[in-house]
Order: C-alpha cells, then sequence, then structure tokens
C-alpha cells in the first residue's frame, strides 16, 4: 500500500491518498503532475513537505521497478543483454543465474534474438520493452510505469500486460493516455492541476468523464 | 508533388528495410509492430538517413520536415521563447498554441513530456509545409492534445503527410494506409477499403471490424458513428 500524508512538491498539493495493493491507473492532463507524482513513489525524488511511504516505509531509488517515460532515460547500459541483467548484478545474483534468467526474460518479449544489439539501435518500442524487462527481472513488489504504452503497437501491448499481470508485483502504479488500459486497473486516480481530482473504481470515475474525449471507448463499446 | 521510394534498401545487421513506394498530397498512415521500421522510414524520406541502395526523389517539394518521435531530440533553446525562434515562429502564439501562454521563459525541459511535444509540433504546424513526416506524433499527448493535432494535420492535407503511429484510439483523417512488417513496406490502399485487410489495426478498429462494421475513416467522429452503428 502507498499512502501519502499533505504532500506538497513542485505542481503536487495532495492532502490524503491511499494507493492500496492491485493495479492502479493515474491519468490526468499534460503537466498535472502524474510523472512526479511517479517518480515520488519510485523514490526518485523526496517531497518537500508531507509524506509518502510504501508498505510504511520511505521509498528508496531501487525499490520499486520503474519505466520511465523518455525511453533513452531508462537505459544504464549500452547491449541489451547488459541492460537486462544489471537489476540482478546489482544484487550479486550468481552469473549463470542472470545468464539463465536474462534469456529466459528476453524469450518473453521475443527480443531472444537481440541480446547483443546496441541499446541505441533499438527501435522506441523495442527501447520500452526491454525497459520494462529490466524492472520485471529481480520480481519487484512494486512496479512503477510512466506512460511507456504509447511506444507499443497494439500487439505489443497485450504481450506487455501479461508481462504485468503476470510478475506478480502486489501494487502496480500505471500512468497512461489509453483510456481502455485505465479502465483495465482496479482503481484509477485523476489528477488535475497537481491535486487528486477523482479517486476510485474505474466505474466511479469514468462515470464523471462521460462524454469527453477521456471516456473509454471499451465502456461505449460495451454498454 | 510528390515523394517516391524506388527500390530503396537499407540494412542494419542482418535486419533490411525495403520500400517502392510514391507518396502523393494526402495524410499517409504507417502503421506497424515495434521494430518493424517505421522510423527507419520517417527518417529515409526525410533523407536524414543515405539508402544502402536505391534512390529516395523529391519531386515539386520544396519544404519538408520531420517531427521525431523523442520531442526532446529537438530542443536546441534553453528556453520556449528561444526554442519557438528556432523554427522561425512567433514565440508568443507558439506558446499560446500549446496552451502554454506566459510561459515562454521556462525551460524546455522543465515541462512534462506531453507539454513538450504538444509545444514542438505546435512550432512545426505554424507554417505549411510540402512534406510533412510525422514520428509518433500522439506520444505522451492527452486526449485533448492529440485531437488537436488531428485537426493541425488535417490543415496541411494539401501537402504530403506521413505519419507514423501506435496510436490506438484518436487518428486523423487519413487519405491512405500503409504497413510495415520486418522491414517492408506495404501499401493497403485508400480508406476505407484498406481497413480490412490493416494487420495491425489499432484495438478498437479491430472490435469494429469484428462485429461486421467498417468505418468510414479512422477519426474519433468516425469510430463513435461506427460504434452507433454496431448497437443498431
Amino acid at each position: 500500500m502507498i499512502e501519502i500524508r499533505d504532500l506538497v512538491f513542485r505542481v503536487l498539493r495532495i492532502g490524503h491518498l491511499v494507493v492500496p495493493e492491485g493495479t492502479t491507473a493515474l491519468i490526468g492532463s499534460n503537466g498535472s503532475g502524474k510523472t512526479t507524482l511517479l517518480r515520488l513513489m519510485a523514490g526518485l525524488a523526496r517531497p518537500d513537505s508531507g509524506s509518502i511511504t510504501v508498505d510504511g516505509m520511505v521509498p528508496v531509488p531501487g525499490s520499486a521497478g520503474f519505466v520511465d517515460e523518455y525511453p533513452d532515460r531508462n537505459a544504464l547500459f549500452s547491449r541489451l543483454a547488459d541492460e537486462l541483467a544489471g537489476p540482478l548484478r546489482f544484487r550479486h545474483v550468481p552469473c549463470e543465474e542472470v545468464d539463465r534468467r536474462v534469456r529466459k526474460v528476453a524469450a518473453t518479449a521475443g527480443l531472444e534474438d537481440h541480446l547483443e544489439r546496441s541499446m541505441d539501435t533499438l527501435s522506441g518500442g523495442e527501447k520500452v520493452l526491454a525497459a520494462l524487462l529490466s524492472a520485471l527481472i529481480s520480481s519487484p513488489g512494486i512496479l512503477i510505469l510512466d506512460e511507456f504504452d504509447s511506444h507499443l503497437d497494439y500487439d505489443s501491448l497485450l504481450l506487455a500486460e501479461d508481462l504485468i499481470s503476470s510478475s506478480g508485483a502486489r501494487t502496480v502504479v500505471r500512468c497512461t493516455q489509453n483510456m481502455d488500459l485505465a479502465a483495465q486497473c482496479g482503481r484509477v486516480i485523476v489528477l488535475h492541476r497537481g491535486m487528486v481530482l477523482h479517486a476510485g473504481s474505474p466505474e466511479e470515475v469514468f462515470s464523471t468523464l462521460e462524454g469527453t474525449c477521456c471516456y473509454p471507448f471499451s465502456r461505449r463499446a460495451g454498454r | 508533388m510528390k515523394l517516391s521510394l524506388s527500390s530503396v534498401e537499407w540494412n542494419a545487421g542482418s535486419w533490411k528495410f525495403h520500400a517502392d513506394a510514391s507518396f502523393t498530397p494526402g495524410v499517409h498512415l504507417v502503421s506497424g509492430r515495434v521494430g518493424s521500421g517505421k522510423t527507419t522510414l520517417a527518417l529515409l524520406s526525410a533523407r536524414l538517413l543515405q539508402p544502402h541502395a536505391g534512390a529516395v526523389e523529391y519531386e515539386d517539394i520544396r519544404s519538408y520536415t520531420l517531427s521525431f518521435q523523442y520531442p526532446e531530440y529537438h530542443i536546441t533553446g534553453s528556453t520556449l521563447h528561444e526554442e519557438a525562434e528556432s523554427y522561425g515562429v512567433d514565440p508568443s502564439a507558439a506558446c499560446a498554441r500549446a496552451g502554454l501562454a506566459g510561459r515562454g521563459h521556462e525551460d524546455p525541459f522543465r515541462l512534462s513530456r506531453g507539454e513538450l511535444k504538444l509545444f514542438q509540433l505546435s512550432c512545426l504546424f505554424m507554417r505549411r509545409w510540402d512534406l510533412l513526416i510525422l514520428d509518433e506524433p500522439f506520444s505522451a499527448l492527452d486526449c485533448r492534445g492529440k485531437l488537436a493535432v488531428c485537426r493541425s494535420i488535417g490543415e496541411n492535407r494539401s501537402g504530403i503527410v506521413l505519419v507514423s503511429t501506435h496510436e490506438q484510439h484518436i487518428l486523423p483523417k487519413t487519405d491512405y494506409l500503409w504497413e510495415m512488417r520486418t522491414g517492408d513496406l506495404i501499401f493497403r490502399g485508400p480508406l476505407p477499403e484498406a481497413i480490412t485487410a490493416w494487420e495491425s489495426a489499432p484495438g478498437p478498429i479491430r472490435m469494429l471490424r469484428g462485429q461486421g462494421v467498417i468505418p468510414a475513416n479512422l477519426t474519433r467522429d468516425d469510430i463513435l458513428e461506427a460504434e452507433c452503428r454496431m448497437h443498431e
């Protein structure tokens, strides 16, 4: 569970917010503070005032699997195999085990033949898939995903959704502009100018957005 | 006015790109799996990559530009004002068009990615282009930004507009559909006929198609109208 109290940081002003275990979508217009909030949850920034805790602890870098919205900012290494292996090597996992898990995770995304490729030769979508695999390879309990889906075609998106749902992460918080994806989450939070405008089930939240371009196609089509 | 890729080949290791195509005025939408070659097509079409074989030819194209997939690649100024000036457009008007009125003094890298993307596209759309190449113009944009970009694309349709995208829901009115498949550029044809053969179609199109409903085009209004027909 993620809990926020009296948070002030950049554009964000959040009095009290609880993000329970499960999958939560963070939506809102450009500049509403989604990325800022995700970085706080991942321990990549500290609030100016107030608190944010993840399972009762102050988050620190590396405590959550994190995928940045800038595909180029995810990569630490030049070779795909090293990029995937990084989180395991930092945890001193034995080399043979690292190699086995890298090959296994690459195969889940069809990247097993690309392990020797330089990261800068990957397409935008391949970089995002690599970042997702790198975030998942150490089986994190918390997964923070910043709009990685906008770089993926429909079939790759389905693949990524399978990877996320089978990852075993207790808590997934994801920012997206794909409202059909948001509608599949257990909970939706709407940010507006740094404040929480709505938080609740997809049914509760999207009922307030009917008639806008934010209303999910899947909900219209399934009526 | 015509962009021609005549037997164009470009290779990276064992991966091969091939295209034999002509693009005339109108909106051309290119889709395809990740890594299929969409960005390579954009770079070759903008002459930022030289083909290893074949030729990229411009006919009566006097102005052209490419919007990169990553808006941060475009930044040359330390403020939005400087950035807009680098495009030769009025900074105040560019900021206002992107919903950033009064923020011309800000560092582009302090914007959210969606704000930066819309600002960079707004600078481009303030001029008219004979050839406008847009690589993933919708990524990071909220739905209002996507609709604004669709309108701007429509305003430039007297030229050649090449749009590569993974966008699933909000697309521009499109004249011709193309697909990249493992390095090969395939022409699917004019809309709406091309929709039935569109392999990498977005989820909503697949869902409508599965119900036997073909939208007249790809805009949000077309999808909404088709969705209504599905319930008739």
